[in-house]
């Protein structure tokens, strides 16, 4: 079976078909397919296609998984891939705060003077996170160049006594965290990634800073997130992403299925803030919106 | 309105494949409808759930095609009054199910005088199963009620649910920390007891890939796909190709459709039936046929 056949209808199901899929535009601001290598990137584009997806932005770009600032042996596979295929495929790098001056050099190599299109903070290893005055100079950089900011954050229960954040690996961000960045450089916009995981409070931690958009992304599905985000933070703050292979896109498309929204707002979400917010990047390096 | 203006303009636009199937077949008349084997009714105790009234529910479930669901009672997660939690339940299908609503009542095998619940489940409230909770009614597999709750139930010929999680433990509201739970010990006891009806509910997190080759090559227990997670996940779980966790092939005919709702967007596992590349065969095996094979019986 190929990646347009099916064997019954979806919309008889009360969801979108491929093609009404397709008419949403659909970017995914979290893709993780080349994390597992080249091979896996091929099998999952099967599904991309097949769910109507447009774009897809890779978060797993010129590192390896355990070292934001240590080169991965398919960088120029993945680099040729990025520059011939804009129109399916844009990347994001890694960097760390607890090295600026590396993570700048390598933001001037991948964005500046390669096909990447912005950062990414994950796990930082010496447990620095965005909030941290290194940031700065980093952040900077990725305003002159337009560039997109994520910031993978999480609030997981634990600690003692128990709390929402307490349970956090070291060098994760909370949506706290994201909000002591964004207020630091109001006019440069970032994403709180995950939603902070739990959205709930995330998007009350965040809530205030215009500049931080809020990213559903890699977490279970919950009825009704997407409506209170919406309600909390306008339809414009709100971005979405795939988190494909670990997540599939039927429990990320779903939460912005269920939502009570206008097709307008259902666009923005799939993609249509994530264009509006970077455009001159996109026009700038030549990448079909 | 779920799906809003987009899913409102679904059932008058022509889908992309015309009328036809990639293999030829009708969509008119041969569209299968969906049992759904894991919903929830009543007040989950830490949100209002936008699918939280029963009817809205109904209306939600009947708008995806789902024309039987299995309830359970979100009450059952912290109450002690057992027999009033499943009465409200069997009332609650019966006056507002549309129809469609099928109870499962709950027992607390850890309590005492747990055999009285079952045989209300069974004789009073003419429920076809139980759904059990062991990570908040707080037992493990091992108590030693297990084997007879489940001997004394598949006597009655009544399925047995067990859910494996609710709720993502990382975003618990703090106050609540919830048992761990292995599903290990049902491998033995499925064996003692060879026809027991065991469904598992939301297992995935709590389903090692050794324990899932035993729980399919030597007992009979059946999953929902609720929490199945990753890029076509069904497709490739029967394949035994997943991208990472158990790589133990399932057979298609040991799942069964299970949405989660109203916890969860009934879109998700409906969508998880599309994402994979499917035949008609598997789809309807997953929809329908499995599920309406496993409550036959009872």
């Amino acid at each position: 079976m190929n990646s347009t056949e099916f064997a019954l209808n979806p919309a008889y199901y009360g969801i979108p078909d491929q093609q009404q899929l397709k008419d949403l535009r659909i970017w995914s601001d979290h893709y993780h397919g080349f994390a597992g290598g080249l091979k896996q990137h091929k099998e999952m584009m099967f599904y991309v296609e097949r769910m109507g997806i447009e774009k897809v932005i890779s978060l797993d770009i010129g590192s390896i998984e355990e070292d934001a600032l240590v080169p991965s042996p398919i960088d120029n596979e993945e680099r040729e891939i990025l520059e011939k295929n804009k129109n399916k495929i844009l990347g994001i790098i890694r960097i760390d705060p607890g090295f600026p001056n590396e993570s700048c050099a390598k933001m001037e190599r991948w964005i500046r003077n390669g096909p990447c299109i912005g950062i990414k903070y994950l796990l930082q290893k010496d447990g620095i996170t965005c909030s941290h005055p290194n940031s700065d100079p980093i952040v900077r950089l990725a305003a002159e160049l337009g560039a997109p900011i994520y910031i993978h954050s999480w609030l997981k229960v634990g600690g003692t006594p128990r709390s929402p954040g307490g349970g956090r690996s070291p060098g994760e961000a909370t949506p706290m965290d994201v909000a002591v960045l964004a207020k630091r450089f109001p006019n440069v916009p970032m994403i709180c990634g995950h939603s902070g995981g739990d959205w709930e409070l995330g998007a009350r931690a965040i809530r205030p800073y215009e500049n931080v958009l809020f990213e559903f992304a890699g977490s279970y599905p919950h009825s009704g997130s997407v409506d209170y985000a919406v309600n909390e933070l306008g339809a414009d703050r709100i971005v979405w992403g795939d988190h494909g292979p670990g997540r599939s896109f039927a429990t990320e498309l779903s939460k912005v299925l269920d939502a009570s929204l206008s097709h307008s707002d259902r666009m923005k979400i799939f993609g249509g803030n994530y264009r509006r917010t970077w455009a001159k990047l996109f026009r700038d390096k030549g990448i079909p919106t | 309105m779920s799906g809003g203006s987009l899913a409102a303009g679904i059932a008058a636009t022509l889908p992309a494949l015309g009328n036809k199937t990639h293999d030829n077949n009708d969509f008119t008349g041969s569209n299968p409808g969906i049992i759904d084997t894991n919903v929830n009714l009543f007040k989950w105790p830490f949100r209002r759930m936008k699918y939280g009234e029963t009817r809205s529910l109904v209306a939600k479930l009947r708008k995806h095609r789902i024309t039987k669901a299995w309830a359970g009672n979100f009450e059952a997660l912290f109450s002690k009054s057992i027999n009033d939690v499943n009465g409200r339940l069997a009332e609650e299908c019966r006056v507002n199910g549309g129809g469609m609503l099928v109870p499962f009542g709950t027992v607390n095998p850890a309590w005492p005088d747990w055999e009285e619940d079952l045989r209300r489940c069974h004789e009073v409230y003419r429920m076809p199963g139980i759904r059990l909770y062991p990570t908040y009614q707080t037992f493990d597999l091992n108590h030693p009620e297990i084997p007879r709750l489940i001997s004394q139930a598949s006597e009655r010929g009544l399925i047995i649910q067990i859910v494996g999680d609710m709720e993502d433990s990382r975003v618990h509201h703090p106050i609540v920390l919830t048992r761990e739970l292995s599903f290990d010990p049902l491998v033995e006891i499925m064996k003692n007891i060879p026809k027991a009806k065991v469904q598992l509910l939301c297992w995935n997190e709590r389903v090692s890939n050794e324990l899932l080759k035993k729980l399919i090559s030597e007992t009979s227990i059946v999953l929902d796909i609720s929490w199945l997670e990753s890029t076509g996940a069904l497709g490739r779980m029967i394949e035994g190709n997943r991208w990472s966790g158990p790589e133990a092939p399932v057979p298609v005919e040991r799942l069964l459709f299970g949405s989660h709702a109203p916890l969860f967007p009934v879109e998700t596992a409906v969508i998880k039936l599309f994402e994979s590349p499917l035949t008609l065969e598997q789809m309807k095996a997953v929809m329908n046929v499995n599920a309406g094979r496993f409550i036959k019986h009872v």
